[in-house]
Protein backbone atom coordinates (compact mmCIF):
# COMPACT_ATOMS: atom_id res chain seq x y z
CA UNK A 1 0.00 0.00 0.00
CA UNK A 2 1.64 3.26 -0.89
CA UNK A 3 2.02 5.98 1.91
CA UNK A 4 -0.55 8.28 -0.04
CA UNK A 5 -3.58 4.90 0.10
CA UNK A 6 -2.48 4.37 3.55
CA UNK A 7 -2.74 8.08 4.73
CA UNK A 8 -6.16 7.99 2.87
CA UNK A 9 -6.85 4.78 4.86
CA UNK A 10 -6.55 6.31 8.08
CA UNK A 11 -8.49 9.46 7.55
CA UNK A 12 -11.16 7.55 6.46
CA UNK A 13 -10.99 5.28 9.53
CA UNK A 14 -10.98 8.26 11.51
CA UNK A 15 -14.29 9.74 9.75
CA UNK A 16 -16.01 6.20 10.43
CA UNK A 17 -14.95 6.25 14.35
CA UNK A 18 -16.14 9.68 14.56
CA UNK A 19 -18.93 9.37 12.84
CA UNK A 20 -20.07 5.95 14.97
CA UNK A 21 -19.21 8.54 17.88
CA UNK A 22 -22.33 10.67 16.41
CA UNK A 23 -20.32 13.60 14.52
CA UNK A 24 -21.67 15.13 12.11
CA UNK A 25 -18.38 16.80 10.66
CA UNK A 26 -17.11 13.22 10.26
CA UNK A 27 -19.98 11.87 8.37
CA UNK A 28 -19.75 14.87 6.23
CA UNK A 29 -15.58 14.00 5.88
CA UNK A 30 -16.69 10.56 4.59
CA UNK A 31 -19.52 11.82 2.25
CA UNK A 32 -17.24 14.78 0.82
CA UNK A 33 -13.98 11.54 0.13
CA UNK A 34 -16.32 8.81 -1.10
CA UNK A 35 -18.65 11.02 -2.93
CA UNK A 36 -16.89 10.31 -6.55
CA UNK A 37 -15.53 7.23 -6.37
CA UNK A 38 -18.99 5.81 -5.22
CA UNK A 39 -20.74 7.97 -8.02
CA UNK A 40 -18.49 6.31 -10.49
CA UNK A 41 -18.89 3.05 -8.94
CA UNK A 42 -22.62 3.43 -9.14
CA UNK A 43 -22.54 4.56 -13.06
CA UNK A 44 -20.84 1.01 -13.43
CA UNK A 45 -24.51 -0.41 -12.57
CA UNK A 46 -27.12 2.32 -13.62
CA UNK A 47 -25.01 4.71 -16.41
CA UNK A 48 -27.12 6.99 -15.75
CA UNK A 49 -25.39 10.14 -13.82
CA UNK A 50 -28.77 11.30 -12.82
CA UNK A 51 -29.88 7.72 -10.84
CA UNK A 52 -26.58 7.38 -9.57
CA UNK A 53 -26.97 10.51 -7.66
CA UNK A 54 -30.17 9.30 -6.21
CA UNK A 55 -28.47 5.88 -5.29
CA UNK A 56 -25.40 7.63 -3.79
CA UNK A 57 -27.52 9.59 -1.57
CA UNK A 58 -29.90 5.40 -0.86
CA UNK A 59 -26.22 4.57 -0.32
CA UNK A 60 -25.31 6.68 2.10
CA UNK A 61 -28.76 6.03 4.12
CA UNK A 62 -27.50 2.18 3.95
CA UNK A 63 -24.49 3.12 5.75
CA UNK A 64 -26.15 5.65 8.30
CA UNK A 65 -28.34 2.40 9.02
CA UNK A 66 -25.72 -0.14 9.35
CA UNK A 67 -23.03 1.75 10.53
CA UNK A 68 -22.74 -0.26 13.61
CA UNK A 69 -21.39 -2.78 11.43
CA UNK A 70 -17.90 -1.36 10.78
CA UNK A 71 -15.52 -2.31 13.06
CA UNK A 72 -12.52 -0.22 13.73
CA UNK A 73 -9.59 -0.18 12.53
CA UNK A 74 -10.67 -2.55 9.73
CA UNK A 75 -10.42 -0.83 6.03
CA UNK A 76 -13.43 1.14 5.39
CA UNK A 77 -13.77 0.89 1.65
CA UNK A 78 -14.43 -2.72 1.39
CA UNK A 79 -17.28 -2.01 3.51
CA UNK A 80 -18.59 1.25 2.08
CA UNK A 81 -18.26 -0.40 -1.48
CA UNK A 82 -19.81 -3.92 -0.46
CA UNK A 83 -22.90 -1.68 0.58
CA UNK A 84 -22.95 0.47 -2.29
CA UNK A 85 -23.07 -2.29 -4.57
CA UNK A 86 -25.47 -3.87 -2.87
CA UNK A 87 -27.90 -0.75 -3.15
CA UNK A 88 -27.07 -0.70 -7.07
CA UNK A 89 -28.47 -4.72 -7.21
CA UNK A 90 -31.38 -3.94 -5.43
CA UNK A 91 -32.18 -0.40 -7.30
CA UNK A 92 -31.59 -3.42 -10.65
CA UNK A 93 -33.76 -5.99 -9.44
CA UNK A 94 -36.50 -3.53 -8.30
CA UNK A 95 -37.00 -2.90 -12.00
CA UNK A 96 -36.87 1.13 -11.43
CA UNK A 97 -33.80 1.44 -13.75
CA UNK A 98 -34.28 3.49 -16.84
CA UNK A 99 -32.69 2.33 -19.85
CA UNK A 100 -31.30 5.15 -21.04
CA UNK A 101 -27.65 5.85 -21.39
CA UNK A 102 -26.02 9.80 -21.14
CA UNK A 103 -23.40 10.50 -23.00
CA UNK A 104 -19.47 10.24 -21.88
CA UNK A 105 -19.13 13.98 -20.80
CA UNK A 106 -21.94 13.41 -18.77
CA UNK A 107 -20.09 10.71 -16.42
CA UNK A 108 -18.63 12.19 -12.78
CA UNK A 109 -15.37 12.72 -13.09
CA UNK A 110 -12.55 10.51 -11.90
CA UNK A 111 -8.75 10.21 -12.73
CA UNK A 112 -7.63 7.25 -14.62
CA UNK A 113 -4.34 5.56 -13.63
CA UNK A 114 -1.46 5.55 -15.79
CA UNK A 115 -1.77 1.82 -17.02
CA UNK A 116 -5.26 2.02 -18.42
CA UNK A 117 -4.03 5.74 -19.92
CA UNK A 118 -1.63 4.84 -22.06
CA UNK A 119 -4.15 2.53 -23.95
CA UNK A 120 -6.01 5.29 -25.13
CA UNK A 121 -7.89 8.34 -24.18
CA UNK A 122 -10.36 8.77 -21.70
CA UNK A 123 -13.88 9.19 -23.68
CA UNK A 124 -12.62 5.99 -25.78
CA UNK A 125 -11.78 3.92 -22.49
CA UNK A 126 -14.98 4.94 -21.13
CA UNK A 127 -16.89 3.90 -23.81
CA UNK A 128 -15.48 0.46 -24.55
CA UNK A 129 -15.37 -0.25 -20.59
CA UNK A 130 -19.21 0.66 -20.88
CA UNK A 131 -19.13 -2.31 -23.30
CA UNK A 132 -17.62 -4.91 -21.23
CA UNK A 133 -20.12 -7.11 -19.44
CA UNK A 134 -20.50 -5.81 -15.77
CA UNK A 135 -18.58 -8.20 -13.89
CA UNK A 136 -15.25 -7.44 -15.75
CA UNK A 137 -16.24 -3.64 -15.68
CA UNK A 138 -16.88 -3.71 -12.13
CA UNK A 139 -13.76 -5.53 -11.16
CA UNK A 140 -11.64 -3.42 -13.58
CA UNK A 141 -13.93 0.18 -11.71
CA UNK A 142 -12.51 -1.30 -8.19
CA UNK A 143 -9.03 -2.18 -9.10
CA UNK A 144 -7.78 0.21 -11.73
CA UNK A 145 -9.84 3.19 -11.46
CA UNK A 146 -10.77 2.99 -7.96
CA UNK A 147 -7.43 1.55 -6.62
CA UNK A 148 -8.50 -0.72 -4.39
CA UNK A 149 -6.32 -3.99 -3.85
CA UNK A 150 -7.67 -7.03 -5.39
CA UNK A 151 -8.13 -8.68 -1.63
CA UNK A 152 -10.48 -5.59 -1.36
CA UNK A 153 -11.98 -6.20 -4.65
CA UNK A 154 -12.91 -10.09 -3.92
CA UNK A 155 -14.01 -8.58 -0.24
CA UNK A 156 -16.78 -6.39 -1.97
CA UNK A 157 -17.53 -9.31 -4.15
CA UNK A 158 -17.77 -12.12 -2.00
CA UNK A 159 -14.93 -13.58 -4.11
CA UNK A 160 -11.37 -15.12 -3.17
CA UNK A 161 -8.68 -12.51 -4.09
CA UNK A 162 -6.89 -14.68 -6.76
CA UNK A 163 -10.32 -14.94 -8.32
CA UNK A 164 -10.54 -11.32 -8.43
CA UNK A 165 -7.47 -11.07 -10.13
CA UNK A 166 -7.95 -13.81 -12.63
CA UNK A 167 -11.02 -11.44 -13.55
CA UNK A 168 -9.52 -8.23 -13.86
CA UNK A 169 -6.61 -10.24 -15.78
CA UNK A 170 -9.39 -11.42 -18.45
CA UNK A 171 -11.51 -7.63 -18.35
CA UNK A 172 -7.88 -5.98 -19.19
CA UNK A 173 -7.30 -8.54 -21.76
CA UNK A 174 -10.99 -7.91 -23.22
CA UNK A 175 -10.46 -4.10 -23.50
CA UNK A 176 -7.31 -4.36 -24.99
CA UNK A 177 -8.25 -6.85 -27.37
CA UNK A 178 -11.32 -4.27 -28.32
CA UNK A 179 -8.76 -1.36 -28.73
CA UNK A 180 -6.62 -3.10 -30.77
CA UNK A 181 -9.70 -3.70 -32.89
CA UNK A 182 -10.97 -0.25 -32.53
CA UNK A 183 -7.84 1.18 -33.58
CA UNK A 184 -7.83 -1.28 -37.00
CA UNK A 185 -10.78 -0.32 -37.72
CA UNK A 186 -10.14 3.44 -37.60
CA UNK B 1 -15.35 20.29 6.12
CA UNK B 2 -17.22 20.36 2.86
CA UNK B 3 -20.69 20.62 3.76
CA UNK B 4 -21.75 22.22 0.51
CA UNK B 5 -21.66 18.70 -1.28
CA UNK B 6 -24.44 17.15 1.20
CA UNK B 7 -27.66 17.22 -0.35
CA UNK B 8 -29.62 19.22 2.38
CA UNK B 9 -32.24 16.47 2.50
CA UNK B 10 -29.67 13.70 3.29
CA UNK B 11 -28.00 16.05 5.84
CA UNK B 12 -31.48 16.66 7.95
CA UNK B 13 -32.00 12.58 7.46
CA UNK B 14 -28.74 11.50 9.06
CA UNK B 15 -28.84 14.72 11.90
CA UNK B 16 -32.32 13.30 12.84
CA UNK B 17 -30.61 10.31 13.91
CA UNK B 18 -27.39 10.65 14.88
CA UNK B 19 -27.26 8.83 17.59
CA UNK B 20 -23.55 7.13 18.92
CA UNK B 21 -23.25 3.64 18.42
CA UNK B 22 -21.24 0.77 19.39
CA UNK B 23 -19.64 -0.72 16.97
CA UNK B 24 -20.58 -5.03 16.78
CA UNK B 25 -18.26 -7.46 18.31
CA UNK B 26 -15.70 -9.00 15.76
CA UNK B 27 -16.93 -12.14 13.98
CA UNK B 28 -15.02 -14.52 16.36
CA UNK B 29 -16.50 -13.10 19.76
CA UNK B 30 -19.91 -12.97 18.05
CA UNK B 31 -19.18 -17.06 17.10
CA UNK B 32 -18.12 -17.66 21.33
CA UNK B 33 -21.92 -16.23 21.95
CA UNK B 34 -23.00 -18.25 19.26
CA UNK B 35 -21.42 -21.07 20.39
CA UNK B 36 -22.38 -20.71 23.87
CA UNK B 37 -25.91 -21.07 23.21
CA UNK B 38 -25.39 -23.82 21.09
CA UNK B 39 -23.57 -25.96 24.26
CA UNK B 40 -26.46 -24.38 26.38
CA UNK B 41 -29.14 -25.57 24.00
CA UNK B 42 -27.05 -28.88 23.31
CA UNK B 43 -26.92 -30.02 27.24
CA UNK B 44 -30.93 -28.89 27.77
CA UNK B 45 -32.06 -31.17 25.30
CA UNK B 46 -29.80 -34.19 26.25
CA UNK B 47 -31.24 -33.46 30.00
CA UNK B 48 -34.95 -32.87 28.48
CA UNK B 49 -35.25 -35.90 26.43
CA UNK B 50 -32.97 -38.21 28.86
CA UNK B 51 -30.53 -38.90 25.76
CA UNK B 52 -27.47 -41.28 27.08
CA UNK B 53 -24.29 -42.67 24.99
CA UNK B 54 -25.41 -45.42 22.83
CA UNK B 55 -25.13 -48.91 24.45
CA UNK B 56 -22.30 -49.88 21.52
CA UNK B 57 -20.04 -46.85 22.71
CA UNK B 58 -17.11 -49.31 23.79
CA UNK B 59 -17.05 -51.19 20.14
CA UNK B 60 -16.27 -47.76 18.69
CA UNK B 61 -12.05 -46.66 18.84
CA UNK B 62 -11.99 -43.16 20.77
CA UNK B 63 -11.35 -41.04 17.47
CA UNK B 64 -15.03 -41.93 16.11
CA UNK B 65 -16.60 -41.77 19.26
CA UNK B 66 -15.34 -38.59 20.48
CA UNK B 67 -12.67 -37.64 18.01
CA UNK B 68 -15.45 -37.52 15.52
CA UNK B 69 -17.94 -35.82 18.01
CA UNK B 70 -14.55 -32.92 18.52
CA UNK B 71 -14.43 -32.42 15.04
CA UNK B 72 -17.80 -31.93 14.21
CA UNK B 73 -18.11 -29.26 16.76
CA UNK B 74 -15.02 -27.50 15.40
CA UNK B 75 -16.74 -27.82 11.98
CA UNK B 76 -19.80 -26.54 13.41
CA UNK B 77 -18.47 -23.56 15.11
CA UNK B 78 -16.24 -22.67 12.32
CA UNK B 79 -19.26 -22.57 9.84
CA UNK B 80 -21.55 -20.90 12.41
CA UNK B 81 -18.43 -17.87 12.40
CA UNK B 82 -18.44 -18.00 8.83
CA UNK B 83 -22.63 -17.47 8.56
CA UNK B 84 -21.59 -14.45 11.19
CA UNK B 85 -18.63 -13.03 9.04
CA UNK B 86 -21.52 -13.29 6.23
CA UNK B 87 -22.95 -11.24 7.83
CA UNK B 88 -21.05 -7.60 7.52
CA UNK B 89 -20.62 -6.10 4.73
CA UNK B 90 -17.22 -6.38 3.13
CA UNK B 91 -16.45 -9.45 4.76
CA UNK B 92 -18.44 -11.88 2.84
CA UNK B 93 -17.46 -15.50 1.81
CA UNK B 94 -16.40 -16.39 -1.33
CA UNK B 95 -18.82 -18.88 -2.82
CA UNK B 96 -16.15 -21.23 -3.14
CA UNK B 97 -15.30 -21.47 0.60
CA UNK B 98 -18.68 -21.20 0.88
CA UNK B 99 -19.15 -24.78 -0.94
CA UNK B 100 -16.48 -26.09 0.47
CA UNK B 101 -17.81 -26.00 4.10
CA UNK B 102 -21.15 -27.14 3.26
CA UNK B 103 -19.80 -30.03 1.34
CA UNK B 104 -17.83 -30.89 4.25
CA UNK B 105 -20.64 -30.54 6.74
CA UNK B 106 -23.07 -32.91 4.43
CA UNK B 107 -20.04 -35.52 3.70
CA UNK B 108 -18.33 -35.37 7.27
CA UNK B 109 -21.87 -36.55 8.68
CA UNK B 110 -22.19 -39.19 5.63
CA UNK B 111 -18.89 -40.61 6.63
CA UNK B 112 -19.26 -40.94 10.20
CA UNK B 113 -22.22 -42.47 9.70
CA UNK B 114 -20.69 -45.41 6.86
CA UNK B 115 -17.83 -45.81 8.95
CA UNK B 116 -20.00 -46.10 12.63
CA UNK B 117 -21.96 -48.49 10.81
CA UNK B 118 -18.57 -50.74 9.47
CA UNK B 119 -17.59 -50.83 12.89
CA UNK B 120 -21.22 -51.27 14.93
CA UNK B 121 -24.04 -52.28 13.44
CA UNK B 122 -25.58 -51.33 16.78
CA UNK B 123 -29.34 -51.41 17.62
CA UNK B 124 -31.31 -53.77 14.59
CA UNK B 125 -33.81 -50.96 12.51
CA UNK B 126 -37.12 -53.22 13.59
CA UNK B 127 -39.69 -53.61 10.67
CA UNK B 128 -42.18 -50.95 10.76
CA UNK B 129 -40.70 -48.99 13.80
CA UNK B 130 -38.48 -47.33 11.51
CA UNK B 131 -40.32 -44.64 10.89
CA UNK B 132 -41.03 -43.59 14.60
CA UNK B 133 -37.61 -44.59 15.25
CA UNK B 134 -36.65 -41.58 12.27
CA UNK B 135 -39.15 -39.05 13.59
CA UNK B 136 -37.51 -39.41 17.07
CA UNK B 137 -34.04 -38.83 16.17
CA UNK B 138 -35.02 -35.85 13.32
CA UNK B 139 -36.81 -34.51 16.78
CA UNK B 140 -33.78 -34.44 18.86
CA UNK B 141 -31.53 -33.51 15.96
CA UNK B 142 -33.65 -30.26 15.22
CA UNK B 143 -34.18 -29.72 19.16
CA UNK B 144 -30.57 -29.36 19.84
CA UNK B 145 -30.10 -27.50 16.96
CA UNK B 146 -32.60 -25.24 17.06
CA UNK B 147 -30.97 -22.97 19.80
CA UNK B 148 -27.86 -22.58 17.79
CA UNK B 149 -29.65 -21.67 14.96
CA UNK B 150 -31.76 -19.37 16.42
CA UNK B 151 -29.28 -17.33 18.26
CA UNK B 152 -26.44 -17.33 15.12
CA UNK B 153 -29.60 -15.87 12.83
CA UNK B 154 -30.84 -13.33 15.02
CA UNK B 155 -26.87 -11.86 15.03
CA UNK B 156 -27.09 -12.39 11.56
CA UNK B 157 -29.89 -9.78 10.82
CA UNK B 158 -28.68 -7.65 13.40
CA UNK B 159 -25.60 -7.07 11.35
CA UNK B 160 -26.82 -5.85 7.33
CA UNK B 161 -26.48 -9.47 5.38
CA UNK B 162 -25.71 -8.43 1.59
CA UNK B 163 -26.58 -11.82 0.70
CA UNK B 164 -28.98 -13.36 3.64
CA UNK B 165 -29.92 -16.97 2.42
CA UNK B 166 -25.79 -17.87 2.37
CA UNK B 167 -25.84 -16.86 5.89
CA UNK B 168 -28.66 -18.45 6.64
CA UNK B 169 -27.68 -21.72 4.92
CA UNK B 170 -24.21 -21.47 6.44
CA UNK B 171 -26.02 -20.95 9.99
CA UNK B 172 -28.12 -24.16 9.57
CA UNK B 173 -25.52 -25.84 8.16
CA UNK B 174 -23.52 -25.10 11.26
CA UNK B 175 -26.27 -25.57 13.58
CA UNK B 176 -26.86 -28.95 12.43
CA UNK B 177 -23.63 -29.88 12.25
CA UNK B 178 -23.31 -29.14 15.87
CA UNK B 179 -26.31 -31.35 16.57
CA UNK B 180 -24.79 -34.26 14.86
CA UNK B 181 -21.39 -34.18 16.68
CA UNK B 182 -23.79 -35.75 19.77
CA UNK B 183 -26.08 -37.56 17.82
CA UNK B 184 -23.83 -40.03 16.25
CA UNK B 185 -22.98 -40.87 20.10
CA UNK B 186 -26.18 -41.01 21.14
CA UNK B 187 -28.58 -42.32 18.77
CA UNK B 188 -28.37 -46.14 19.14
CA UNK B 189 -28.80 -47.00 15.53
CA UNK B 190 -25.99 -47.08 12.94
CA UNK B 191 -28.29 -49.03 9.99
CA UNK B 192 -27.53 -46.17 7.06
CA UNK B 193 -30.81 -46.15 5.21
CA UNK B 194 -31.94 -44.95 9.32
CA UNK B 195 -28.66 -42.65 9.30
CA UNK B 196 -28.69 -41.22 5.79
CA UNK B 197 -32.44 -40.96 5.51
CA UNK B 198 -33.52 -38.91 9.11
CA UNK B 199 -30.04 -37.89 10.20
CA UNK B 200 -28.72 -36.25 7.08
CA UNK B 201 -31.95 -35.30 6.60
CA UNK B 202 -32.51 -33.26 9.38
CA UNK B 203 -29.09 -31.63 8.47
CA UNK B 204 -30.25 -30.72 4.88
CA UNK B 205 -33.52 -29.76 6.34
CA UNK B 206 -31.79 -27.33 8.98
CA UNK B 207 -29.80 -26.17 5.91
CA UNK B 208 -32.77 -25.15 4.06
CA UNK B 209 -34.42 -24.04 7.05
CA UNK B 210 -31.38 -20.80 7.25
CA UNK B 211 -31.65 -20.63 3.86
CA UNK B 212 -35.51 -19.94 3.74
CA UNK B 213 -35.06 -17.72 6.62
CA UNK B 214 -32.33 -15.41 5.04
CA UNK B 215 -34.92 -15.57 1.80
CA UNK B 216 -38.01 -14.70 3.95
CA UNK B 217 -35.95 -11.80 5.62
CA UNK B 218 -34.50 -10.26 2.37
CA UNK B 219 -38.11 -9.98 0.86
CA UNK B 220 -39.21 -8.14 3.92
CA UNK B 221 -36.10 -5.74 4.11
CA UNK B 222 -36.08 -5.23 -0.07
CA UNK B 223 -40.19 -4.67 0.53
CA UNK B 224 -39.82 -2.02 3.24
CA UNK B 225 -36.72 -0.37 1.02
Amino acid sequence: MGADRKAEEERLIAFMIGYQKGKMDDFEGLFAALKQPLLRYLWTFVRNATVAEDLLQETFLQIHRARQTYTPPRPVRPWIYAITRHVALMHLRSGRRRKEVLANDQLPEVPVPPEMEKLADQATLHKMLAELPRPAQEVLMLHHLLGLSFLEVGQVLGIAAGTAKVRAHRAMKALRTRLEEQGGEA
Amino acid sequence: MSTDLLPESLRRSISADLEPVRPLPPAWRRTLQAAAVAAVGLALVIFIFKLSPRADMEQLPMWLSWGCTALQLGVGVLLLGMALREAIPGQGVPLGAVALGLGTAVLMQVLVGIVTWMHSHGMPLVDGHGMSAGITCTTHDVAMALPALAVTLWLVFRALPLRPSIAGLLGGAGAAVTADALTHVLCPMSDLRHVLVWHTGALIGLMFIGWLAGKLWERKRYENA
